[in-house]
C-alpha cells in the first residue's frame, strides 16, 4: 500500500466555553480559518485538496447541515473540494485524519484534509435535543451516561486518588503556562473571532478581533486551590473542574498527501502516518479506552511502546489519563506525555481535539527532533482510538 | 389632577431604605435610591462616579443578597436607579414621592428636607420613615407647601414581609395626601394601614418596646430566665415563635436600646417612664456590641459543638456568660397546648398557678393597662393599636384583643385585687355595661371607642371582605360554602393547615351544584392566620397511609378517581372559578389552584407539588394542568420536537418538588400564567377574587372544552431514564425517589405513546391513578409517607 504523509497541521487557539474568546464566534468561522490556514501555511493551491473530513461530536444546529462542506467553501476552496462531517465523539477529528489517510493509502485520493471542529459555547455537550431511545435507555442507560460519571467510575474502580488527579491537573497547567510563556505553540494560527459588544448608547454592535492564544491556561493554578474545588459530577466524588478537561471552542486541520503528490507539488512531508486503531470498552468507564487502543495500534504497526518518543494522550479527565498511563506502565516516562500541557489546561473541544492534538504532536516532533509520536483519545460510549506517526 | 406615583425616591440605602425601594420596584414604581458620598474618598476617588456611589451600591448589593429575599423578583430591580445625594440630588425634582430613611439624627434630617424643599416639584409627597423622631421637629422651618405635602410613613423590617405601615399625618398635611397615600400603601404596596399620631415611637414601637422592656425587671423579680420567658411568650400567648428575646435579637438590641432611650427622653409624662430605663446588664450588652443576630450574639448565641452540631446558647445576665439553652416546661404550657383556640391558650396561661403563669399574668395585665392609657395619646382607636401589634409584631392579638381573650371583667377584678390601677377609660367602658373591646353583629365588626364611648363599626376597604362576616350557605367539618354577595360564592377550607381531605373532596360537587343553580361564579379561598400562613399545605396523608397499611388499594384508587372528578368538575363548571392562594400552597392545594380557571395569588404564595417528598406523585391532575397551562401559552405552530424545552421544566418542578418562592417566581415556573394575577395585599384578596369572577362573567365566560392532551410520549422516557442514570451515578437521587421520578415522567409524558399524540383526558387520569396506587403499594412509599407525617421532613430512600 502507498504511504500517507502529513504536510501541514494547524489549529486555532482553544478558548473557554461560555466565557472565552470564541463564545460568540460561529463554529463554521473557526473551522473555515483552520482549513484555510492549513493550506496557506504551506502555500498550497487550495484546488488541489480533493476532500475534507471534519470531525464534530455534536453535528447539529450551527454545526449541522454538513459543517465540513459549508466551511470548505467559506474557507475559499473551490467547489471541487468536497466535505463530509464525521462523528466518533471525542475522537472525531482523529477519525477524519485517519479516513483521509486511508484514502491516500488506497490510491483513492492524492491530497485530502482531516479536520475537527467544536463550538461547545454554541452547541452544548449532549446536543440541543437529546433523544435517547426510550426502550434502550430503560434497558441499558449506560450508553448515554454522562462523561463525568465515567470519570468517577474510573477513579473509584481503579483507585485514582483525588490528590493524584489534582496533581495531574496542576502539572498540565504548569506545562501549558510554561509553553505559552515561551511561545512554543507554533501550530496555532491567529484566528479572527466575533463578538457582539454593547456600545455606550446601550445598543449592540458586531465586532471582530484576532485571538492567538489558548485562554484557558491558568499560570496561577495551585494545588491548594485545586484541592478546594467541589466534585463536579458526584456527591462525595473526586472529579472536579480542575482535574477534568476544560470545555472549549476550537478547530484544527491536517493536510494529508500521497508520496506522488508531495513530489509533484513540492510538498514537504512533516510526518508519515504509521497506523490507526480503535478499540471498545465498557461505556460506563469509557476513559479506559486508550489502554486497549494503544496496544492494538502498536501491534498493527509491529512496534513497542518504548519506541514512542512523544505521546499526546488526551486528558479528558485526570482519572482516566492516570489509569491509562499506569496500565501502560508509562509512569516513569511522564516527560514524553503531553509535553506542552493537555486538555486540563488547554481544553477539549470534543470533536476537534483529535485533529488539534495532531497539530501539536507534529509540531513537537519537529521542535524536539523526535521520531515516533503517538496520539490517543478516549471516546464516549466506550471506545479508545490511537494513531502512530513518524517524523520525516 | 390625577395623583399618581410614577417615580419615587428613597433616600438612605440601609436595610430599611433598600427594603422600601425593593417593594416599590416590585410594585412597578420607578425608584431612585440615593445615599451619601463616602466621607473618606481620596482625591482620585472623588472624581470616580463608582467610588462616589459606593455606599448606595453596597446597600443595593446587600439588598440583593438578603435572606430571606427582600426582593420579590430580581428583574424588578431594573426599576431601581442608584445615585448619591450630591451628583443626583436634582433628580429628586422629578419624583412624585420621596421617602427619607436616613440616620435617626434630627439635624441631618432637617438639613436634607431643607434642600428638598427648594427643588421638589409642587405635587411631590415627602415622607419620613423615622421610627420615633417628632415630625413637628423634623419639618420645622420648612415652607407651608412642603408641610402640606409632608407626613410620616413608617415601614417595618423586613419591609417585604411585615404587613404594617404606620401613617403619621403632620400637623398641616393635606387630607387629600393622607387619603392618597393610605390607598397607595394598601393597594399597590399591600400594606395594612394604621393611623398613628406624631408621638415618640408612634404605635407599634411604643407598645412593642414597652412590652419588652417591662419584662426585664419583672422577670428578675419573679425569677424567670430568658428561655422561660420565651417559652411562655411564644405561640402559647399568641406571639410569634421568636417570642420576646429571639425577636429582640432579630430586631437588633441597638435598635431596641435606641427606641427605649428615645421613649425615656421624650416621654417625661409617661406613667411607666422608668420602665424605659433598661437594666445595667442590658447596657453592658450594648457596650459589648452584642446586638443580636447582626453581630451573631445577643440574648442568644449559636455555636457549633466540637462534633459539629448546632447548639444554642443563652446569656446569663448575672455572669454575662453564655450557657446552653434549656427547654423549659410548665404546667400552664401543657394546658395551653391542650387548648384549641388561641384565646383558650392565652387564658390557660394567664390563669394558671405556676410561676410562669403568674409572670405571664403580671406582664399581660401591665401591657393591657399601658395600652389603654395610651388612648387617645398615641391613637384614637384601639383598632389601630391592635392592628399595629398584629401586623408589625406578628402577634395574634393586640393588647385589646388579648384583653378580650382573658375576659375584661374577670381580669379587671384581679387587677384591682392585686392593686393595679385600672385605666379610667376602661373603667368607664365597663360601667357603661360594655363587656368587651370588640363585638360582631350581623356580619359587622365593632370596637369600643375609648375616647367617646360606645361601639363603632370597624371601617375597612370595599375589597377587604372577611369570610367570617359573610353568610355561610352550606358546610361540613372541613369546608364551607360562603356567600360573598352578588352571586359570587367562596369555597373555604378549614382543616388543620387547610390540608385537603375526603370531606373537602366530597364537598366540591355539592358546592359546585349550588353555585351553578344560584350563582355566577366561585372563589376558592380562605383566611387562616399566620405569616405566611397556609392556603393549603397539601393532602391528608394519614388518611391514605392507613388505607395503604390495611391493603385497601381499591379504596385509594376510588378516592383518586373522585379527586379527579372533582378537579375536572372545577375546570369544566359552567361558571368561572378563581383560586386565591397565599402562603403555603402545596401538593393538593397547588393542584386545586391549577385546576381553577384563574389564580389570583398573593405575592407571598409558596406553591409547588412536593408529593415526591412523601413518596408519592401528585394525584389531583396538577401535573396535567401545569402542562396544559404551559402548552396553552405556546403558539400551536411550535413543533413537537421543540416542546422538550417546555416539558422538562414542568417535569423537574414535580420531580424535584420545586416550590415557587412567591408569586413572581411562580410566574417564571409556569404555575402562574398570563391570565393569572398577583395581589400585594392579602386582606383584599377575597374581595379582588370576587371582582375577578364578576369581570370574567361580564366578559362572557364559557368553560373550556374537553380537548385531548398533546404529549411528549416515549421520547421523554429516553431523556429521563438516561438522565436518572447519571443522577444515580452521581449519588444525587435515592433508589425509591428515582422510582417515583420515573413514574412522574411516565404520567407527564402521557405514557407509552409516540411524541405528538393527542391522548384523551381519560387515559391521563387512568395512568395517574394507576401510578399513584402502585406507589402506595410499595413499602418504601408507605415508609416515606409515615416519616414525613411524623417528622415533617422527607425520608431519603
Amino acid at each position: 500500500m502507498r504511504e500517507a504523509y502529513i504536510v501541514s497541521a494547524v489549529r486555532t487557539p482553544g478558548c473557554r466555553r461560555g466565557k472565552g474568546a470564541f463564545n460568540q464566534t460561529r463554529p463554521e468561522d473557526l473551522l473555515a480559518q483552520a482549513l484555510a490556514g492549513a493550506a496557506d501555511r504551506i502555500n498550497l493551491d487550495k484546488a488541489l485538496v480533493e476532500d475534507v473530513m471534519t470531525g464534530c461530536a455534536f453535528p447539529e444546529a450551527e454545526q449541522g447541515i454538513n459543517l465540513s462542506r459549508i466551511a470548505v467553501l467559506m474557507a475559499g476552496y473551490p467547489i471541487t473540494t468536497c466535505g463530509a462531517t464525521v462523528n466518533r465523539f471525542c475522537s472525531s477529528g482523529l477519525e477524519g485524519i485517519a479516513l483521509e489517510a486511508m484514502k491516500i493509502k488506497a490510491g483513492w485520493a492524492e491530497i485530502a484534509m482531516g479536520a475537527g471542529c467544536e463550538s461547545m459555547s454554541i452547541v452544548p455537550m449532549g446536543g440541543n435535543l437529546p433523544r435517547p431511545h426510550p426502550d434502550w435507555a430503560k434497558k441499558n442507560p449506560d450508553v448515554y451516561i454522562s462523561m463525568g460519571i465515567t470519570a468517577e467510575n474510573v477513579a473509584s474502580r481503579y483507585n485514582i486518588s483525588r490528590e493524584d488527579q489534582d496533581k495531574f491537573g496542576y502539572e498540565s497547567q504548569m506545562k501549558a503556562s510554561k509553553a505559552q510563556k515561551e511561545k512554543l505553540y507554533t501550530e496555532i494560527i491567529p484566528t479572527t473571532a466575533t463578538r457582539f459588544v454593547m456600545q455606550a448608547d446601550g445598543t449592540y454592535k458586531k465586532e471582530t478581533f484576532v485571538q492567538d492564544f489558548d485562554d484557558g491556561v491558568r499560570a496561577d493554578t495551585s494545588l491548594e486551590g485545586l484541592g478546594k474545588l467541589r466534585p463536579a459530577f458526584k456527591a462525595g466524588g473526586s472529579v472536579t473542574a480542575g482535574n477534568s478537561s476544560q470545555t472549549t471552542d476550537g478547530a484544527a486541520a491536517t493536510i494529508v498527501a500521497s508520496e506522488d503528490a508531495c513530489k509533484k507539488y513540492n510538498l514537504k512531508p512533516l510526518a508519515r502516518i504509521v497506523a490507526y486503531a480503535v478499540a471498545g470498552c465498557e461505556p460506563d468507564e469509557m476513559g479506559v479506552g486508550p489502554k486497549y487502543a494503544i496496544p492494538k495500534v502498536l501491534q498493527l504497526a509491529g512496534m513497542t511502546l518504548d519506541q514512542m518518543d512523544l505521546i499526546e494522550l488526551n486528558e479528558a479527565f485526570a482519572s482516566q489519563s492516570l489509569h491509562c498511563i499506569r496500565e501502560l506502565k508509562l509512569t516513569d516516562r511522564m516527560d514524553i506525555i503531553n509535553v506542552h500541557g493537555g486538555a486540563c489546561a488547554l481544553g477539549h473541544p470534543l470533536g476537534c481535539t483529535g485533529a488539534k492534538l495532531m497539530a501539536t504532536l507534529v509540531a513537537n516532533l519537529h521542535r524536539y527532533n523526535k521520531k515516533f509520536g503517538l496520539e490517543s483519545m478516549c471516546i464516549g460510549g466506550g471506545m479508545g482510538a490511537a494513531m502512530i506517526i513518524e517524523k520525516m | 389632577m390625577t395623583r399618581r406615583i410614577d417615580k419615587a425616591a428613597v433616600i438612605g440605602s440601609g436595610i430599611m431604605g433598600g427594603g422600601i425601594a425593593a417593594l416599590l420596584a416590585d410594585a412597578g414604581v420607578e425608584t431612585l435610591l440615593l445615599d451619601i458620598v463616602p466621607f473618606n474618598l481620596t482625591d482620585e476617588e472623588k472624581k470616580d462616579p463608582k467610588a462616589r456611589n459606593r455606599i448606595v451600591q453596597t446597600g443595593f448589593d446587600n439588598l440583593m443578597k438578603a435572606k430571606p429575599a427582600l426582593v420579590m423578583d430580581k428583574a424588578n430591580t431594573a426599576r431601581i436607579k442608584l445615585g448619591n445625594l450630591e451628583d443626583d440630588f436634582k433628580k429628586l425634582a422629578d419624583c412624585d414621592l420621596i421617602i427619607e430613611v436616613v440616620v435617626e439624627n434630627l439635624k441631618i434630617k432637617q438639613e436634607l428636607f431643607g434642600k428638598i424643599d427648594k427643588i421638589r416639584k409642587p405635587t411631590a409627597i415627602i415622607t419620613t420613615n423615622t421610627s420615633g423622631l417628632p415630625l413637628q421637629e423634623i419639618s420645622k422651618g420648612l415652607s407651608k407647601e412642603f408641610k402640606a405635602h409632608f407626613m410620616g410613613t413608617h415601614f417595618f423590617n423586613p419591609v417585604r414581609y411585615m404587613h404594617l405601615l404606620e401613617l403619621i399625618p403632620g400637623a398641616e398635611t393635606k387630607k387629600e395626601i393622607l387619603e392618597f397615600l393610605a390607598d397607595f400603601g394598601e393597594k399597590r404596596l399591600g400594606k395594612g394601614i394604621v393611623w398613628a399620631k406624631d408621638t415618640p415611637n408612634f404605635i407599634g414601637n411604643r407598645i412593642g418596646v414597652y412590652s419588652i422592656v417591662d419584662i426585664l425587671p419583672t422577670m428578675k423579680e419573679m425569677g424567670m430566665s430568658f428561655t422561660e420567658v420565651d417559652a411562655v411568650f411564644g405561640p402559647a400567648m399568641g406571639r410569634p415563635k421568636t417570642a420576646v428575646f429571639k425577636l429582640s435579637d432579630m430586631v437588633g438590641l441597638d435598635t431596641l436600646d435606641h427606641l427605649a432611650v428615645n421613649s425615656y427622653e421624650l416621654l417625661p409624662k409617661d406613667e411607666r417612664r422608668e420602665a424605659y430605663k433598661v437594666p445595667d446588664w442590658f447596657k453592658k450588652m450594648i457596650e459589648n456590641k452584642w446586638f443580636g443576630d447582626k453581630t451573631k450574639q445577643g440574648f442568644y448565641k449559636k455555636e457549633r459543638s466540637p462534633e459539629g452540631k448546632r447548639v444554642t446558647l443563652v446569656l446569663n445576665p448575672d455572669t454575662m456568660e453564655y450557657v446552653p439553652a434549656d427547654k423549659p416546661s410548665f404546667p400552664c404550657l401543657d394546658a395551653a397546648k391542650a387548648a384549641k383556640s388561641v384565646p383558650e391558650k392565652i387564658k390557660a396561661i394567664v390563669y394558671g398557678d405556676d410561676k410562669a403563669a403568674k409572670f405571664a399574668w403580671k406582664v399581660t395585665a401591665a401591657g393591657c393597662i399601658y395600652a389603654a392609657n395610651r388612648v387617645p395619646e398615641i391613637a384614637d382607636s384601639i383598632v389601630d393599636i391592635d392592628n399595629a401589634m398584629v401586623w408589625g409584631y406578628n402577634n395574634e392579638f393586640g393588647p385589646f384583643g388579648t384583653w378580650d381573650a382573658i375576659g375584661v371583667e374577670k381580669s379587671v377584678k384581679r387587677m384591682e385585687k392585686e392593686g393595679m390601677k385600672i385605666p379610667k377609660n376602661v373603667q368607664k367602658m365597663l360601667d357603661s355595661g360594655a363587656k368587651s373591646f370588640y363585638k360582631s353583629e350581623k356580619g359587622k365588626d365593632y370596637y369600643y371607642d375609648l375616647v367617646k364611648g360606645g361601639y363603632k363599626e370597624i371601617k375597612r376597604s370595599e375589597s377587604a371582605i372577611l369570610l367570617k362576616n359573610c353568610k355561610e350557605i352550606k358546610s361540613n367539618a372541613s369546608a364551607s360554602l360562603i356567600d360573598l354577595g352578588d352571586g359570587v360564592f367562596n369555597f373555604e377550607f378549614h382543616t388543620k393547615m387547610n390540608a385537603i381531605n375526603g370531606e373537602i373532596v366530597d364537598f366540591i360537587p355539592t358546592a359546585l351544584e349550588y353555585v351553578s343553580k344560584n350563582g355566577i361564579g366561585l372563589v376558592i379561598g380562605n383566611q387562616a392566620g399566620g405569616m405566611p400562613g397556609a392556603f393549603s399545605a397539601g393532602g391528608d396523608l394519614a388518611f391514605m397511609g392507613s388505607l395503604a397499611k390495611d391493603g385497601k388499594f381499591t379504596v385509594i384508587n376510588d378516592f383518586i378517581a373522585k379527586v379527579h372528578d372533582s378537579i375536572q368538575a372545577l375546570r369544566y363548571a359552567n361558571f368561572p372559578v378563581v383560586a386565591a392562594p397565599y402562603g403555603m400552597t402545596l401538593g393538593g392545594g397547588c393542584e386545586v389552584c391549577l385546576g381553577s380557571d384563574r389564580i389570583l395569588a398573593h405575592t407571598e404564595t409558596y406553591m409547588g407539588m412536593v408529593e415526591i417528598g412523601a413518596g408519592l406523585l401528585p394525584g389531583g391532575l396538577g401535573m396535567l394542568n401545569l402542562w396544559r397551562k404551559v402548552l396553552a401559552n405556546i403558539p400551536s405552530s411550535i413543533k413537537i420536537t421543540d416542546l422538550g424545552g417546555f416539558f422538562l421544566p414542568c417535569f423537574m418542578a414535580v420531580a424535584q418538588a420545586q416550590v415557587g418562592m412567591g408569586a413572581f417566581d411562580l410566574k417564571k415556573k409556569g404555575f402562574l400564567g398570563p391570565n393569572d394575577r398577583i395581589i400585594f395585599n392579602r386582606d383584599l384578596q377575597i374581595g379582588e377574587a370576587k371582582k375577578e369572577v364578576q369581570k370574567m362573567v361580564d366578559e362572557g365566560y364559557a368553560p373550556p372544552k374537553h380537548d385531548p392532551i398533546l404529549v411528549m410520549g416515549q421520547e421523554v422516557h429516553g431523556m429521563v431514564w438516561a438522565e436518572m442514570n447519571n443522577m444515580k451515578g452521581g449519588g444525587y437521587i435515592t433508589p425509591h425517589m428515582e422510582f417515583i421520578a420515573k413514574k412522574i415522567a411516565f404520567v407527564m409524558s402521557g405514557g407509552d405513546i409516540i411524541q405528538g399524540t393527542m391522548i384523551p383526558e381519560e387515559q391521563w387520569m387512568r395512568q395517574e391513578r394507576e401510578a399513584f396506587v402502585e406507589l402506595w403499594k410499595t413499602e418504601n412509599t408507605q415508609k416515606m409517607a409515615a416519616h414525613i407525617l411524623a417528622t415533617g421532613k422527607p425520608l431519603m430512600i
